[in-house]
């Protein structure tokens, strides 16, 4: 086991884990941007630079491993000075229109120039005038907002695998590209909007949610996804009661953060006005709303009755797709102990 | 896609150990058939014909600068401004372009005929101000020369303008054929001592090849001079993976000239070479990844690989001693990184040019992830002469930890510009006096290509020109490419151009190269356009400082040293331009 020091303070590291990893576990702080857990790391944005004693150039903690007796210094005033500097350089081609931005208070580039100390641009602003990609259905791009950390390349590509965001151009004149550089509405795009989750800054939002609020004046519920049986797990942030977005938990399993376009932006549903919000029962071919006791004890009494008549065999059961793995469980349990009928099937069979 | 343009990428495709590699090649092969540029149609039947997805085959395309995505000119003009050039007036040929074309640069003549670009440096810089048509180089050009090109162009003829370029040897290793009439054919280099090497080297056991060049202590000639048998010695073993030799061709380091004298004048040199050290580390198979701009140089290459088969000096068992080696010349598309090494493997796979991450090295995963070694053009070819005359022979040139012969390139103000091989350690003013001395006042000095700090002519006067003293002088040898500049040279504009170049080369991944390069651009256009402050100054001096140490590879961080050092020793000159 790799032993390394860090600020000065002994740390037991792990055979071949990266810099950052350590750092994380010891709950020592350096920031990234570039960065996405658990794929390759590109040591591209370099604000996660540290300082290693012995090395003449500072060291990406995120790519870099750890070896035995390894001296890092985290915020050393090198250190510092290079993050505070690749700070600005961001800024220097970056919008300074923070105060109209949807992504104003979740901006990772906000937080990290308020955490260094920027108060001013050191260097002019050289970034390029808005330039607004609407014709996705959902997913709105600001190319003058991008801060080329490829976030949203690497979960496209090794992610959900739809190979459909890239970089093109190169140097000063590097962008992100859909397909052959169309825009996005016209690429392969599925729409799942893996990259509007990975987008630290407000290159990449979602349209249903403009003009619905910011992030600090918004609850989050977290829920699963009613679509289909996979359990989702879903964030779903509101303002009032009004549904602002949709965002798959990170960590958390099945779905540890990636979700399907109708998962994360086909939540029209709960305002609709032809939705059931009562069970209805039907009366002399007429629909008549009815509480949900009194439902169910029909339809209980209903089972009984052909139960008794004709036997369990006479009954069946139909699951329903969009249930949870655990509400389908019930339902066959319920069938197959409770009721004794083999009758049971799925509505997603074919 | 024609299916017998389908059938040529699959024979390309059939040659590399990985499909993917075939990608570069056959977006160029797709561009000469499609009239100069490759449409999207074209881009994704190229992408689905190697398999790669279709934005990722874009990302390829738009990263190199010798793709074309829209239809250009039928002679596309492309005029190299960078410094060598700009000391010996490549902007008066552009201006005289755009005067006599009736376009701007960027733009294309109404009937289709021109299109007029400005590059960035082609390795001529002994031989500026140079246009490149097509795969061909037009050099030593004058307004005159510039049009009777033109006039020959009109006519739809590309015309043989022929130059004489200088050069001169006092060690007759790296250009002893130089000047001897066909020294590109096996007959005339095996007449002259060529292919002497090799037959001894197969005698000796691979590890005493290794131990031969280890004890020549060649450093790398690519520029970093760090020594070749210590990363020789690397490379990781059983790893039951192949190894892969691959030759650094992609010269492009502002102000360097100097493997293209080699490759184009004695290609069985760096073949020979090739052979030698493929078999000292273990290699069966070499790449000469050259830069895309020498299309040219790479048929002279490929016409000598083709004569060196045909006597059994290449393929399978290799003098009927048992050893297979093979070479594959792979092209480059105009990109100055890919001469970084991990971004030179990235783009070999096919890929954009992008610098890895280090660890690991090349020498334990390198292309398609197996042990690899990069050497530099010179480099190679001076490995013929280690083994026939032993590290010893070696060693009587130049000075300790210094070994060896090396070519400098000398351009700019001097009056016989041209590549000159003298022993590591040689007087600066030496090599001055060599390529013909100073025109004018000698001021200042580059020493070893763009990327390294310039000095004063007062710094110069004892400068030995070998790796440790150019460190201890406080520049470095780098790639031996001497720009020289007199008192016209104003340094405020050199800086500025520099820095478009780097701004222009950068592969745009890592934050202080991408974007530390516009800002100190937008900075020094600021101050030589005379609307700058001294804080101005003060900025560009403090960037550079930060941005030492911080950058993904080391050409990203290459333009602060340059840098850093024109506006500190001339801060003058740049006052000057302050209100």
């Amino acid at each position: 086991m790799p032993q390394i020091t860090v600020n000065g303070r002994v740390v037991e590291a792990k055979q071949g884990e990266t810099i950052l990893s350590a750092l994380d576990r010891e709950g020592i702080r350096v920031p990234t941007l570039c960065h996405v857990k658990g794929l390759e790391p590109r040591g591209a944005c370099r604000v996660c630079l540290v300082e290693v004693e012995g090395f003449r150039g500072l060291v990406p903690s995120c790519s870099y491993p750890v070896s035995d007796g390894m001296k890092i210094h985290t915020h050393s005033e090198r250190a510092l000075e290079a993050r505070r500097t690749i700070v600005e350089l961001l800024l220097a081609d970056h919008p300074d229109d923070c105060l109209y931005c949807q992504k104003s208070y979740d901006c990772e580039l906000r937080s990290l120039a308020e955490s260094l100390g920027i108060h001013q641009r050191r260097f002019r602003n050289t970034s390029e005038p808005h330039k607004l990609d609407l014709s996705n259905s959902f997913i709105v791009r600001d190319e003058a907002k991008c801060i080329l950390c490829g976030r949203c390349v690497a979960v496209c590509n090794s992610v959900v695998v739809n190979e459909v965001l890239n970089f093109g151009n190169r140097g000063a004149k590097a962008k992100i590209i859909c397909d052959t550089d169309v825009p996005m509405g016209l690429s392969t795009c599925v729409m799942c909007g893996a990259c509007v989750q990975a987008c630290p800054v407000g290159a990449l939002t979602e349209k249903k949610a403009m003009t619905k609020g910011r992030s600090n004046e918004t609850r989050v519920v977290r829920t699963t996804c009613p679509y289909c049986g996979v359990g989702c797990q879903l964030n779903v942030q509101l303002n009032g009661e009004d549904l602002v977005r949709v965002t798959g938990v990170e960590n958390a399993e099945p779905n540890r953060g990636s979700l399907c376009v109708k998962g994360r932006f086909g939540y029209d549903f709960p305002y609709a006005k032809d939705r059931l919000t009562t069970p209805l029962i039907r009366e002399n071919g007429e629909l008549r709303p009815a509480s949900w006791d009194e439902a169910l004890d029909l339809v209980a009494s209903k089972l009984k009755q052909i139960i008794a008549e004709s036997g369990p065999k006479a009954i069946g059961g139909v699951s329903c797709a969009r249930s949870t793995n655990e509400d389908n469980y019930s339902m066959q349990k319920l069938f197959r102990a409770v009721l004794k009928s083999p009758n049971l099937d799925h509505c997603a069979r074919t | 896609m024609t299916p017998e343009l389908q059938q040529r990428i699959e024979q390309i495709a059939s040659r590399y150990p990985q499909r993917r590699s075939a990608l570069l090649p056959a977006l160029h092969l797709v561009q000469r058939e499609s009239g100069g540029y490759v449409g999207r149609e074209q881009l994704t039947g190229v992408a689905k014909l190697i398999g790669v997805p279709v934005s990722d085959a874009y990302g390829v395309l738009s990263y190199y600068s010798m793709f074309a995505r829209k239809p250009i000119g039928k002679y596309h003009l492309q005029v190299d401004t960078n410094i060598p050039a700009m000391l010996v007036g490549a902007e008066e040929i552009v201006a005289h372009l755009e005067q006599t074309l009736d376009i701007r640069v960027g733009e294309t003549t109404p009937d289709g005929l021109f299109t007029l670009s400005t590059v960035e440096c082609l390795a001529s810089c002994g031989t500026c101000p140079v246009i490149q048509v097509g795969d061909r180089y037009y050099e030593c050009m004058t307004r005159e020369r510039t049009d009777a090109l033109i006039a020959s162009l009109r006519r739809g003829v590309l015309p043989d303008m022929p130059v004489t370029a200088n050069f001169g040897t006092t060690c007759d290793v790296l250009l002893k054929r130089r000047g001897t009439p066909n020294a590109t054919s096996i007959e005339v280099y095996r007449q002259t001592g060529g292919y002497q090497a090799l037959p001894a080297a197969l005698a000796m056991a691979p590890a005493k090849i290794v131990a031969e060049v280890k004890a020549s202590n060649i450093r790398g000639r690519g520029g970093a001079g760090f020594p070749a048998g210590v990363k020789w010695g690397f490379l990781a073993k059983n790893t039951g993976k192949p190894t892969y030799l691959i030759c650094n061709a992609d010269e492009g380091e502002p102000g360097t000239f100097k493997d293209r004298q080699i490759m184009e004048y004695d290609p069985h040199l760096l073949i020979e070479g090739m052979i030698i050290a493929g078999y000292g580390i273990g290699a069966n198979l070499g790449f000469i990844y050259i830069r895309g701009e020498f299309a040219w140089i790479a048929e002279i290459l490929e016409r000598a690989i083709a004569e060196a088969k045909r006597e059994g000096l290449l393929g399978g068992n290799i003098l009927g001693k048992g050893f297979d080696f093979d070479i594959i010349v792979h092209l480059g598309a105009g990109a100055y990184v890919c001469g970084e090494e991990t971004a030179l493997i990235e783009s070999l796979e096919g890929k954009r040019g992008n610098p890895r991450v280090k660890p690991p090295f090349p020498a334990v995963a390198g292309l398609y992830n197996c042990p690899t070694i990069v050497n530099n053009v010179e480099t190679i070819a001076s490995v013929p002469f280690i083994i026939e005359h032993g590290a010893a022979g070696f060693t009587k040139f130049g000075t300790p930890n210094n070994f060896g012969p090396k070519i400098f390139g000398i351009s700019g103000h001097v009056r016989r510009p041209g590549a000159y091989e003298y022993p590591l350690g040689t007087p600066l003013t030496e090599l001055l006096a060599a390529a013909g001395g100073v025109v004018g006042r000698f001021k200042a000095v580059i020493v070893g290509g763009l990327s390294v700090p310039i000095l004063t002519a007062a710094e110069a006067e004892h400068l030995i020109m070998d790796y440790d003293s150019c460190l201890k002088a406080g520049t470095m040898l780098g790639s031996g490419g001497i720009m020289v500049m007199n008192e016209t040279t104003s340094i405020p504009q050199v800086a500025l151009r520099a820095i478009r170049f780097y701004a222009h080369e950068s592969c745009g991944q890592c934050t202080p190269c991408r974007q530390g390069s516009r800002t100190l651009a937008e900075l020094l256009e600021t101050l030589v356009a005379g609307r700058g402050t001294s804080a101005d100054i003060d900025l560009v001096g403090d960037l550079c400082r930060t941005i030492k140490g911080t950058t993904l590879c080391p050409t990203g961080e290459a333009f602060a040293m340059p840098i850093e050092a024109m506006v500190t020793k001339f801060r003058d000159e740049f006052e000057a331009l302050v209100r």
